[in-house]
């Protein structure tokens, strides 16, 4: 009977000390000492800045390191200069990198404009929306790929957030070559 | 009485003509009678310095340790020394215990319960350091090897300061265990001598229902002589890991393998020296005088003086051997505690350890109480210096001259150490009221083979049957 006791004893106890933790928020912390960073941490918030964002836009016109300004700008004519005089800086399209441009085509691509680049991505096929065109359908280079990626096009948004410049030139690649198999 | 040869060369240990009910009523006096105003002053001081030095722990746990005067060189300086001695302090009351116990040293009964007393609260002073001189307290439980929900994270087994937990945690639960067993008798006795409900009830509780049949003191026997086997090197390993603390780092000064048993020595010196400032004043206090005679006080005295010796023949042996090392950081780091910005603390501590036990080779200082008690005292200051000059002197000189820099105490480094002496002594004084001082049941053993009115009687027979 003794024993009975300190076994419900024990369980209350330990009832008692769990059940504080309330899942919709953060448990209790035991002395947070570097839990909280006291750098900015990148995405963070912070009463510091005026919109509360730890992430604020660079000044414009700078240029960082290892990176080129866009060449055409968002502009029709830009995109039209863009078709006709871009060239890809990469050299030679290898099959490693088709992998790799395959994978990024479609992550960021096939969605809408499906793994075939036939205009049937998941999206079109549930009916979200309508109107994605096939590459079969389109007279395509590769430098207006770029510029449509870069800049977005009607419904397409930008991919620059995406996707770095050598990556868009892959996948500038790689539907070139879905084009030809189409 | 004739068949028990004792040798007459032997002095009696009680004096008086003592009955078995005289020492009851000798011992029970002060548990029995209420305190005077005298008791009640002290324990006030006590209490106040004690509430001082909680303050100073409180301000340094909630303001960081930067309140203490340690700098990047020196990391350590009074919170280890305090640790250190009062470790040190402690580990006479279970020498006295336990090894004079296994030498069958009579003379350990009328001490050994104060004595355990002493090991036990300053043992808590002492485990107060290593918490308290930590950055982050609070996370002190990770030095205990428990699973946990870090991949099971579990401490490194190669630091002496985690020898040092297990060494304390041991050294204090085995002292504690064994003070407890000598005392259960001796509770029954306050119990079956209780006059009140209430302290009928409390040392009903505090004996365990001892009731004193023959096969309970044979195994409490055994018990205490196990004990005392296991708290022998208990005492000897505790110190030594206490030392490693030391010896087991490259600095120079502290890196020698003569610190674990001159640490013990020193240890044995400072506690024996404590033993006797605290049985001094309580003889006279509770009016203990004929248990704890002068014979005692002279015996420890003379362990006193053997083991300053030990610590006197240990600082020779540092300096020879730095001088003989031909290593220059070492010969330098005895040079800069001779002649360096510390050299009054080491030859303070020269002169309290090697030269003051010196003294007690005359008996008229070591049978006088007063000089006893001088040298006591003066016998702990050195100790304290001993670590002190160790452990500062050691640190603010080693390799790279650009880190040499002095150590500055702050008044919270004092307030700490004031108040775990106040705290020492509010448990000293609490216990010296409430407990029995005197291990009862074991002078009752040593009465009739050592006290002086049988003593007396046995010379006298053996005068009538030689003529």
């Amino acid at each position: 009977m003794k024993s009975l006791y300190k076994i419900v004893a024990l369980a209350a106890v330990s009832t008692l000390a769990t059940s504080c933790f309330n899942k919709e928020k953060p448990n209790y912390q035991l002395f947070p000492n570097m839990y909280e960073s006291v750098a900015y941490e990148t995405y963070s918030e912070s009463s510091a800045f005026k919109n509360g964002k730890e992430g604020q836009v660079p000044a414009q016109g700078s240029v960082p390191r290892g990176f080129t300004p866009e060449e055409y700008p968002n502009t029709p004519a830009g995109l039209a200069a863009a078709r006709l005089n871009s060239k890809s800086p990469l050299d030679s399209i290898t099959s490693g990198d088709l992998d790799k441009a395959k994978q990024l085509y479609t992550i960021y691509c096939a969605i809408c404009h499906g793994d075939a680049g036939d205009g049937k991505g998941n999206l079109v096929k549930r009916e979200k929306f309508l109107g994605v065109p096939s590459y079969a359908e389109r007279e395509l280079t590769e430098g207006g790929i770029y510029h449509v990626v870069t800049y977005g096009l009607n419904a397409m948004g930008s991919h620059k957030n995406q996707l770095t410049q050598t990556e868009r030139w892959m996948v500038a690649a790689y539907v070139l070559k879905l084009k030809s198999e189409l | 009485m004739s068949s028990h040869y004792e040798a007459p060369i032997r002095k009696p240990l009680v004096i008086g003509d003592k009955s078995y009910h005289d020492i009851t009523v000798d011992v029970a006096r002060p548990v029995e009678t209420r305190a005077n105003k005298q008791w009640w002053t002290v324990f006030t001081i006590a209490l106040i310095a004690f509430l001082w030095g909680a303050g100073c722990m409180v301000y340094t746990i909630g303001t960081g340790i930067g309140t203490w005067g340690l700098n990047k060189t020196v990391g350590w300086a009074w919170d280890i020394t305090n640790f250190v001695w009062w470790v040190g302090i402690g580990h006479a009351g279970t020498l006295i215990s336990a090894v004079l116990l296994l030498f069958r040293q009579k003379w350990r009964m009328a001490i050994n319960r104060s004595a355990e007393a002493m090991t036990i609260f300053s043992v808590v002073q002492a485990g107060l350091f290593p918490i308290i001189h930590m950055g982050r307290p609070w996370l002190a439980y990770w030095v205990l090897p428990m699973p946990n929900q870090f991949g099971s994270l579990w401490v490194n087994f190669n630091s002496p300061l985690l020898w040092d937990v297990f060494a304390i945690s041991t050294y204090l639960s085995v002292s504690l265990v064994f003070w407890w067993t000598g005392l259960l008798p001796d509770f029954a006795m306050l119990r079956d001598r209780a006059v009140t409900p209430f302290s009928k009830r409390i040392y009903s509780t505090l004996s365990f229902g001892w009731s004193g049949r023959a096969k309970d003191w044979q195994r409490f026997e055994e018990v205490s002589l196990v004990l005392a086997g296991l708290a022998t090197p208990l005492v000897l390993s505790v110190h030594t890991i206490v030392s490693f603390d030391f010896a087991t780092s490259v600095i120079p000064g502290w890196h020698t393998t003569i610190l674990p048993p001159y640490f013990v020595a020193g240890a044995i010196f400072s506690g024996f020296a404590m033993v006797n400032t605290l049985l001094i004043i309580m003889r006279k206090v509770v009016s203990l005088e004929d248990y704890i005679t002068i014979q005692h006080i002279e015996l420890m005295n003379i362990i006193v003086m053997i083991t300053g010796s030990v610590v006197g023949i240990a600082y020779i042996t540092e300096l020879w051997v730095a001088w003989y090392s031909g290593v220059e950081y070492e010969q330098y780091a005895f040079l800069n505690r001779a002649t360096g910005p510390y050299w009054w603390s080491y030859w303070l501590m020269m002169t309290c350890n090697v030269i003051s036990p010196q003294v007690m080779w005359f008996k008229k200082i070591r049978t006088s109480i007063l000089g006893s008690f001088i040298i006591s005292i003066i016998v702990n200051i050195g100790m304290w210096f001993e670590r002190f000059v160790i452990i500062v002197t050691s640190l603010h000189r080693d390799y790279l001259p650009s880190s040499w820099t002095m150590f500055q105490p702050t008044f919270v480094d004092a307030g700490i150490y004031i108040g775990t002496i106040g705290f020492f002594f509010v448990l000293f004084l609490l216990y010296s009221r409430t407990f029995p001082v005197i291990a009862q049941a074991e002078v009752k053993t040593i009465l009739k083979s050592s006290g002086e009115n049988y003593k007396k009687k046995r010379e006298n027979e053996n005068h009538s049957h030689n003529h």
